[in-house]
């Protein structure tokens, strides 16, 4: 019986992916050719609007291979991160399938399932090497990538199309007023924008938290600095470090910042976008969709730009910022049903359930996905759509930099930020600031083991 | 003192203290009246730069969403089961927890026995040891009795963090009644027991209202436990239930606000129930008087 | 009678002390297996680091002066709004219940809500402040020092003066009406009442509503972790903003146990500090 079921949906696989070639243009689904009758799969993941819209397409999983898939958990990033956590350490993990992150896998190393049994190289051709590079850990792969993400220069696109603004900007500076490309024009453009009164701040950025730190990061490498060295002492002390706390430090004190910064996360700090207050920032594509919607940013709805990350300051080794990160789904080593488990990763990131979740806006990580999503732009009315686009998959291919891969990188950050808000607030001078971080960072290292 | 023949003086002073009390209640009730707008308002008036102070109209579209009546957004809150959940684990804890935490208030208040001292500020210090650092080993401890996920076992925390609240606030009202009438009841030929049901306890009316109160707001707007304790939509209460309402970069205000509005109901209903066991304390001190 | 409270007490406080205790003298790292053995070299390394770290030391100052000023502050308006409760004549039920709405939402919500009232750009405190005309910039308030130690202290004594108020009306309601008679007869006015008669005895309540307050303001910290979460620059950094992030976002619990620790022996001698002044007004009656 259960062969006669087996054959009929090889079978009918077959017949619908034959028919799928045919046509050549309907996505694939993946992970379905495996009979999982009375094995309930059980899933602790990101929860939230966005996010959840992809756990529609489960049904059609639970249809074709007779498993039931329960969601245990449906969590904010962080939330998920802490209870993975607090399960991991405590032996409760009641899952099969749980939420990853390129920023959180390195912590969570000893308790996952190695991938490489349950993909073929074939299976994971279609996904960005970079993304899979950044998720194997000591020849390991630990996660299966879903969506990705990189911050984008997002400007408000009323400055920079108004004649009179070009022309006072030129009376000023002397230059021509385009969308930056470098930190310094950056910040020339921010200071010109608020000193007269065309924006109330020139730049946006979350002020606390791993958004403070990895804002820092992206501007750091940027100019040539890192954090760490290769034996992962800290260098984020040096000279290319207390020039981009200064910056910060600076904008803040001449009011291109917002004056609650520090005060902060992501959607304050996106709110002011959205309300047309702060004319430049970095900021995550994954916001697209909200920023155009018109009913809740009237102002900035169809009048921002995008742009690829600005080059830092002048130093050796500078390059375009591009703090990245994907979501990702892994299998704890603790998981109950692990083959079945693989069979729902296969089939959450097959390449028609990410082509459906990528119509929300998020930045898929499969090349067939692309390939379908600037054919569709190709033919959209919205110009900044293709624009974003082509822009994200440059980026996605040449400014992707994740976070060091360390289990230390929340630790590292939760030392980092206070610090680096003392010196934006004035509290400590940059250089000082810096090297207590450093310090205490050392510390942290040295405990993990890692100046052994 | 509000009987008697009132002077125009006094009735002035009446007035005022009346009007006083309202601004200061409608002034304390400000913040909570602009949670419950927001509930009510339409998404873009939501944070809106500048302000809208009064909603132009007024949409139930986060409540119908909630109870997924919303034909274009899935229904992500099992706002039922919460109810339940909560409900069971607060109405269990409130009980149990009153009802032991009184009679160990009264055995402080009324006998001398030893340790008296060592065991009342054990249990005192047992509240002072915070939530961060109980979550993880009550987790450990749970996982290996099966209580996690388990409203029993929700409850049982509550009820142990209720108590010591519960038996200082008993031990102080049994100690205000004047020991005379309880001793008067011995001479009748009462029991302790007796004593202390039919005497003590309803003169002690507004201490039990007051911590059951107390108790049933504490177990019902917990979070930090729960939140760890609970692991599925099975046993999960309000508190952890709003957090899917935070999103990965933003929050659903409304949908929060909304799902705060309906935890609110059955908390005013029970408050509404009990405070006014505090008035028949009133009286119940005036026929003793 | 008091065995099940103890009983009760021993499992679900008892074992999470003991086990904290063991771990406070080890390097547990939640994502590290078998961190949690004990070795000798680190056994006091954490109340070693504890007592250098500088933001342990002011985080601990912060959380005095929160307690302080919070529980201070709450008692005298809880005092004030006790009498008047007791003094009204009519609509006294719907008054109790509208004093307890600050109770009903829970603390991170409020927490939430509060951080967005004291929001900058589009937060409500400014904008009524910027429309009446009391100040012309936006106040950074979660920013700012000591502002955002004010925000969180006025969000914390909104949601908890509630519960002082009860505690000290449900006192007053319990006083035997005959002293105010008497003291009628006597010609005494409202304040010689209040002053001679109500404040002694309600002493007991207000000790019990002190500690209880102490005591969970030193241990509650949703709202301020939802408001400020300790930031900016450890401004507002309270004792359980640190170890929450250390403890279960850095995984470092062994640390995080120590430094609880700490606290609940200070909480101890804050607790026996007002036991010994309940002690004092029993036997002054």
């Amino acid at each position: 019986m259960r062969k006669l079921f087996v054959l009929f949906t090889i079978a009918l696989a077959l017949i619908i992916s034959g028919a799928a070639l045919a046509q050549d243009s309907e996505p694939q689904y993946a992970g379905l050719d495996m009979d999982l009758s009375g094995i309930t799969i059980r899933m602790a993941t990101i929860g939230g609007g966005q996010y959840e819209a992809m756990y529609g397409s489960i049904p059609v999983f639970e249809e074709a291979t007779g498993a039931r898939v329960e969601i245990v958990a449906l969590l904010d990033g962080f939330a998920i991160d802490q209870k993975l956590k607090l399960d991991f350490a405590t032996g409760a993990v009641d899952y099969d399938v749980a939420w990853d992150h390129t920023s959180f896998v390195a912590q969570y190393v000893p308790f996952l399932e190695p991938l490489n049994p349950y993909f073929t190289e074939e299976e994971l051709a279609q996904f960005s090497p970079a993304i899979l590079d950044a998720a194997t850990i000591n020849g390991n792969l630990l996660l299966i990538p879903r969506h990705a993400d990189v911050s984008a220069l997002h400007y408000r696109a009323d400055l920079y199309n108004n004649p009179d603004i070009a022309e006072a900007y030129r009376a000023a500076t002397g230059m021509e007023l385009t969308v930056p490309t470098t930190l310094e024009e950056i910040d020339r453009q921010a200071r010109f924008f608020v000193q007269n009164g065309y924006s109330t701040y020139g730049y946006g950025m979350a002020g606390k938290e791993e958004a403070l730190t990895g804002r820092f990061y992206e501007f750091l490498f940027a100019s040539g600095g890192a954090l760490f060295n290769e034996n992962f002492e800290p260098t984020f002390n040096d000279a290319i470090g207390v020039q981009v706390a200064t910056l910060l430090r600076e904008w803040y004190r001449d009011g291109i910042l917002p004056p609650d910064t520090t005060s902060l996360l992501w959607d304050g700090d996106a709110q002011n976008f959205c309300n047309g207050d702060v004319a430049l920032k970095l900021e995550w594509y994954g916001w697209y969709s909200y920023f155009q919607d018109a009913a809740s940013c009237p102002r900035i709805a169809g009048n921002f730009g995008l742009a690829r990350g600005p080059i830092g300051f002048d130093n050796p080794g500078a390059t375009h910022t591009g703090w990245a990160g994907a979501h990702a789904f892994s299998i704890p080593a603790a998981a109950q049903n692990k083959q079945a488990a693989a069979q729902l990763i296969k089939f959450l990131t097959s390449e028609r359930v990410a082509y459906e979740e990528a119509q929300l806006g998020f930045l898929p990580v499969r090349d067939d996905v692309w390939a379908r999503l600037i054919e569709d732009a190709s033919r959209s009315d919205v110009e900044l759509n293709r624009i974003r686009l082509e822009t994200a998959r440059i980026q996605i291919n040449e400014d992707f930099r994740t976070p060091p891969l360390i289990a230390e990188w929340i630790p590292f950050s939760n030392i980092f930020f206070p610090q680096l808000q003392a010196i934006i607030l004035g509290d400590v001078e940059p250089q000082a600031g810096l090297d207590a971080a450093a310090e205490a960072t050392r510390q942290l290292m040295a405990d993990a083991g890692y100046y052994n | 003192m509000i009987s008697g023949a009132v002077a125009p003086r006094k009735r002035l002073n009446i007035v005022l203290t009346n009007t006083l009390a309202w601004i200061v209640l409608i002034a304390l009730a400000l913040p909570a009246l602009w949670i419950v707008l927001t509930a009510f308002r339409p998404a873009s008036e939501i944070n809106a730069s500048p302000p809208i102070w009064i909603p132009r109209e007024i949409t139930f579209d986060a409540f119908a969403t909630m109870f997924g009546l919303n034909p274009n957004v899935r229904q992500r809150v099992a706002v039922e089961r919460y109810l339940i959940n909560s409900l069971t684990i607060a109405l269990i804890s409130t009980t149990i927890s009153v009802a032991i935490g009184t009679l160990a208030g009264y055995a402080f208040a009324r006998f001398k026995f030893r340790y008296h001292t060592t065991a009342f500020l054990l249990l005192m210090f047992s509240r002072s040891i915070p939530g961060v650092a109980l979550s993880l080993p009550l987790f450990l401890l749970f996982v290996r009795l099966g209580l996690v996920n388990n409203l029993l076992g929700v409850s049982f925390v509550y009820v142990a963090i209720n108590i010591p609240f519960t038996v200082w606030l008993m031990d102080g009202f049994f100690r205000q009644i004047p020991y005379d009438l309880t001793e008067a009841a011995y001479i009748d030929g009462c029991s302790h027991w007796q004593a202390f049901w039919r005497i003590d306890l309803p003169l002690a009316l507004p201490g039990l209202t007051t911590a059951a109160i107390f108790a049933f707001l504490a177990s019902w707007n917990e979070f930090q436990i729960a939140s760890v304790l609970t692991r599925s939509v099975d046993a999960r209460t309000f508190p952890p239930g709003l957090f899917v309402f935070t999103e990965q970069f933003t929050v659903d205000w409304r949908g929060m606000c909304a799902m705060s509005v309906i935890m609110m109901v059955p908390a005013i209903v029970f408050v509404i129930l009990t405070q006014r066991n505090l008035v028949r304390g009133l009286t119940f001190g005036a026929v003793k008087g | 009678m008091i065995l099940p409270s103890f009983v009760l007490i021993l499992i679900v406080t008892g074992f999470p002390l003991l086990y904290s205790i063991y771990v406070s003298f080890t390097d547990y790292n939640l994502l590290r297996p078998g961190s949690d053995v004990f070795r000798a070299d680190i056994m006091f390394r954490n109340y070693e680091r504890l007592i250098n770290d500088p933001i342990f030391r002011r985080s601990l100052g912060n959380t005095i002066l929160f307690l302080f000023v919070t529980v201070n502050l709450e008692y005298v308006l809880a005092l004030g709004l006790s009498q008047l409760l007791a003094r009204v004549t009519k609509g006294q039920g719907i008054m109790r219940t509208m004093l307890m709405i600050p109770m009903m939402f829970a603390p991170i919500l409020v927490g939430f809500q509060f951080r967005w009232f004291f929001n900058a750009e589009v937060g409500l405190v400014n904008n009524a402040l910027l429309s009446l005309g009391v100040t012309q910039t936006k106040i950074a308030w979660l920013v700012d020092e000591p502002l955002g130690m004010i925000a969180i202290m006025i969000a914390t004594i909104w949601m908890n003066l509630p519960v002082t108020t009860i505690i000290l009306l449900a006192g007053t309601l319990s006083l035997p009406s005959e002293m105010y008679e008497a003291a009628e007869v006597d010609g005494a006015g409202a304040w010689q009442k209040f002053r001679h008669i109500t404040f002694p005895m309600l002493a007991p309540f207000t000790y019990i509503a002190l500690t209880i307050r102490s005591l969970d303001v030193a241990r509650a910290f949703d709202i301020v972790r939802m408001m400020t979460d300790g930031g900016p620059a450890h401004r507002t950094e309270l004792i359980w903003t640190y170890v929450t992030r250390l403890a279960i976002e850095d995984s470092r619990f062994g640390m995080g146990a120590a430094m609880s620790l700490i606290t609940v022996v200070i909480s101890l001698f804050f607790t026996v500090y007002f036991f010994r002044q309940l002690v004092k007004v029993r036997i002054v009656q």
